[in-house]
């Protein structure tokens, strides 16, 4: 079973979601990057200046040996584990005793990194390195001490600092930084979601629209949506108005039915009842099957015209007529009618296929009934009243004997029922009427004046 | 005229059959599509009567294949639809006349008729051969204005060969679309009739109208008058 797609506020909020956490978790990367970059400088600044200190505190004795200072340049120093460390590499001299290293009472008798010898002039800052106090820093600095008239002593000179401090100052900054930017995030998530609310709130109002449509509590959409719902909701009025044609139409064509089958029923259970017997009754029963034969083949024909409007593609006019004159000429072979046409490439029936060859078919072939040798079929694109289609004005002529203007009216009322047709022109043009209907246009009927017979006039969709 | 009735539903096939056969039709029935397209394409027919809806093969599959098949008798389709979707798309398979169901018989005979000769060239509803006049709408025969007073038989086998006036008409032709499929074919019936039609045509043995092609069969010889051809 195929899964429901995500709604669209489900899809927005996902993909703002997505976006959102790229960009805080970037830019809380980048603080991060940024901070420990400055912390690691302020203590290598730091370190260097312990350096310079012990180095300003300290002095060179006679017998060419560095003399460690009674206290650091900070009492961590001297404390042991003091979470500072020192240590100076080169000829000592602690407490009159002569060494080859010095080590400040805070890193005493622990593994700790601080025995490499660096050249005079040479600087080296490193961290965090493992130690056994835990990860340090540690900022080297190789030195030549000039003493007076001797030779110059080279010492390196050591200074660490426990991590911990650093660590500790970070996590306070990554701390704050995320109750900030995990603020800023749902912040936003909730703009986000008010927006988005916003915004999809006239499609909400559509499908509650719909809702109420479907309940029976209003009519049709209301009119008033955003540019870019609104044709959508005009183009739904339009199915649904159609609809509501179409099953009013099914509806008179049921009630039609059943009324109009209602009398020939009528005049047989009569004839029967009336003890009527042989020829008379066989004649009666004849002549009302023949009745609703008619009837039912009328609301038959009626049925199949469907008359959807909203969503038919253009069609244009001379396919479907060709095929209607090419069978009408099977069929009407023996009058040799000639059928001409004056179709406007232009022209378009914007609805359903059979549709049109439903209003072709029968005009066409009443034409070919009562012409004596021409027909004239001419189709017309004319201004639409609809923007975005064009209208259409059919004209069917023959040469033949035409209706005269006061039968116009008679013919057309005639053919709003089945049960009562005029010969000849009735079934075909009850259908034609019906579709017009259905399709909103309009039928006019008239003298031809080009060939003098009957002209019938279809406008559809005209401005 | 021999005609072929496709149509499912046994009712209205057996009551038309029996009513063309007694208009002087030979008739040939299948209930379903596979059996109208093997008799269409096996048996000379002048005319065929297909239902649309039929089981086995649609009565448009039907007319194509039959058409296919190279058979050029026309087809007349019988559809309980009226819309003109389905009359265009028939007409296009190669129908050649439609009617909707329910229809009167008359309706159907005259449509018939007028197809059969349509489909041997003439155009008008009257055969007209010099001064014999054969009226196919009415079913009368005149020479010279004087009507002549023919049995069914003998005026199906005058209309037979005055359709195809000029041709030769083999006598197993004239059987085969005269006569139904089981029914006695003693070719002596058949010189019996073609006797009494020269007897009451041409009493005076002066217009010959029915020449015998020795060994072959027969050949309408007056010359067509179609006044408007």
């Amino acid at each position: 079973m195929a899964r429901r797609p995500l709604s669209l506020q489900t899809r927005s909020l996902f993909a703002a979601g997505i976006a959102l956490a790229a960009f805080l978790g970037l830019t809380g990367f980048a603080l991060d990057r940024a901070i420990y970059e400055t912390l690691r400088s302020a203590l290598r600044d730091r370190l260097e200046s312990y350096v310079y200190g012990y180095l300003a505190a300290s002095e060179v004795a006679r017998s060419r040996r560095w003399l460690p200072p009674e206290i650091g340049p900070d009492k961590r120093f001297d404390r042991p584990d003091g979470g500072l460390y020192a240590s100076v590499i080169g000829p000592v001299e602690i407490d009159g005793v002569k060494a080859e290293q010095w080590r400040s009472p805070s890193a005493l008798g622990a593994a700790m990194p601080l025995d490499a010898k660096l050249k005079p002039g040479e600087v080296k800052f490193a961290g965090p390195l493992d130690a056994a106090v835990g990860n340090i820093y540690l900022f080297s600095l190789g030195v030549r001490w000039e003493v007076p008239n001797r030779e110059p002593i080279d010492l390196t000179i050591h200074v660490a600092e426990n991590a911990s401090s650093l660590d500790g100052q970070l996590d306070v900054f990554r701390r704050t930084l995320l109750v900030y930017l995990g603020g800023l995030g749902a912040l936003l998530l909730l703009l986000l979601l008010a927006m988005l609310r916003w915004s999809l709130r006239p499609l909400r109002s559509v499908s509650a629209d719909l809702t109420r449509v479907e309940r029976g509590e209003r009519e049709r959409l209301s009119s008033n949506y955003p540019h870019e719902l609104s044709r959508l909701a005009a183009n739904i009025n339009q199915f649904i108005d159609s609809e509501r044609l179409h099953l009013a139409r099914y509806r008179n064509t049921l009630a039609d039915l059943a009324h109009s089958l209602k009398t020939p029923l009528a005049v047989m259970r009569n004839e029967l009842d009336s003890g009527e017997s042989g020829e008379q009754l066989r004649w009666t029963v004849l002549d009302q099957v023949g009745r609703m034969d008619q009837i039912v083949a009328y609301q038959l024909s009626r049925a199949a015209a469907s008359g959807h409007t909203t969503f038919a593609a253009p069609i244009p006019l001379e396919p479907p007529a060709e095929e209607i004159v090419a069978s009408l000429e099977k069929v009407y072979a023996e009058r040799k009618i000639l059928c001409e046409f004056d179709i406007d490439p232009k022209a378009r029936f914007y609805g359903e296929h059979g549709d049109l060859l439903e209003l072709l078919g029968n005009l066409l072939e009443n034409a070919f009934k009562w012409a004596q040798r021409r027909v004239l079929l001419t189709a017309r694109a004319r201004p639409g009243r609809d923007k975005r289609r064009g209208g259409l004005e059919l004209m069917i002529e023959d040469d033949g004997p035409g209706i005269d203007a006061d039968k116009v009216e008679y013919l057309l009322q005639r053919g709003v029922r089945g049960d009562e047709r005029v010969q000849g022109h009735g079934l075909g043009l009850a259908i034609v009427q019906d579709l017009v209907k259905a399709y909103r246009g309009s039928l006019e009927v008239s003298r031809s004046s080009a060939l003098g017979g009957a002209a019938f006039t279809l406008r559809f969709g005209m401005a | 005229m021999r005609v072929l009735l496709v149509e499912d539903e046994a009712p209205l096939r057996e009551t038309l059959a029996a009513r063309l056969k007694r208009e002087g039709f030979a008739v040939d029935t299948a209930a379903d599509g596979e059996e109208g397209l093997y008799l269409g394409r096996e048996v000379p027919f002048d005319v065929a009567i297909i239902d649309l809806g039929l089981p086995k093969k649609s009565g448009m599959e039907l007319i194509q294949e039959l058409r296919a098949a190279g058979q050029r008798f026309p087809i007349l389709i019988l559809t309980a639809r009226t819309s003109w979707q389905d009359k265009v798309t028939g007409f296009k398979h190669g129908a050649d006349d439609y009617l909707v169901k329910p229809f009167h018989v008359e309706e159907l005979l005259a449509r018939l008729n007028a197809l059969v000769r349509r489909a041997s060239g003439w155009t008008k509803p009257t055969l007209e051969c010099g001064p014999i006049v054969l009226d196919t709408t009415a079913q009368t025969v005149k020479v010279a204005n004087a009507p002549a007073d023919l049995t069914s038989y003998e005026y199906k086998v005058l209309e037979y060969l005055m359709l195809h006036a000029g041709e030769l008409v083999s006598k197993a032709d004239l059987t085969e679309h005269i006569y139904q499929q089981d029914f006695d074919r003693d070719s002596n019936v058949l010189e019996v009739f073609i006797g009494r039609l020269r007897r009451k045509l041409d009493p005076d043995n002066t217009l010959k109208p029915i020449e015998t092609v020795r060994g072959r069969g027969y050949r309408f010889a007056i010359a067509r008058t179609d006044s408007n051809a």
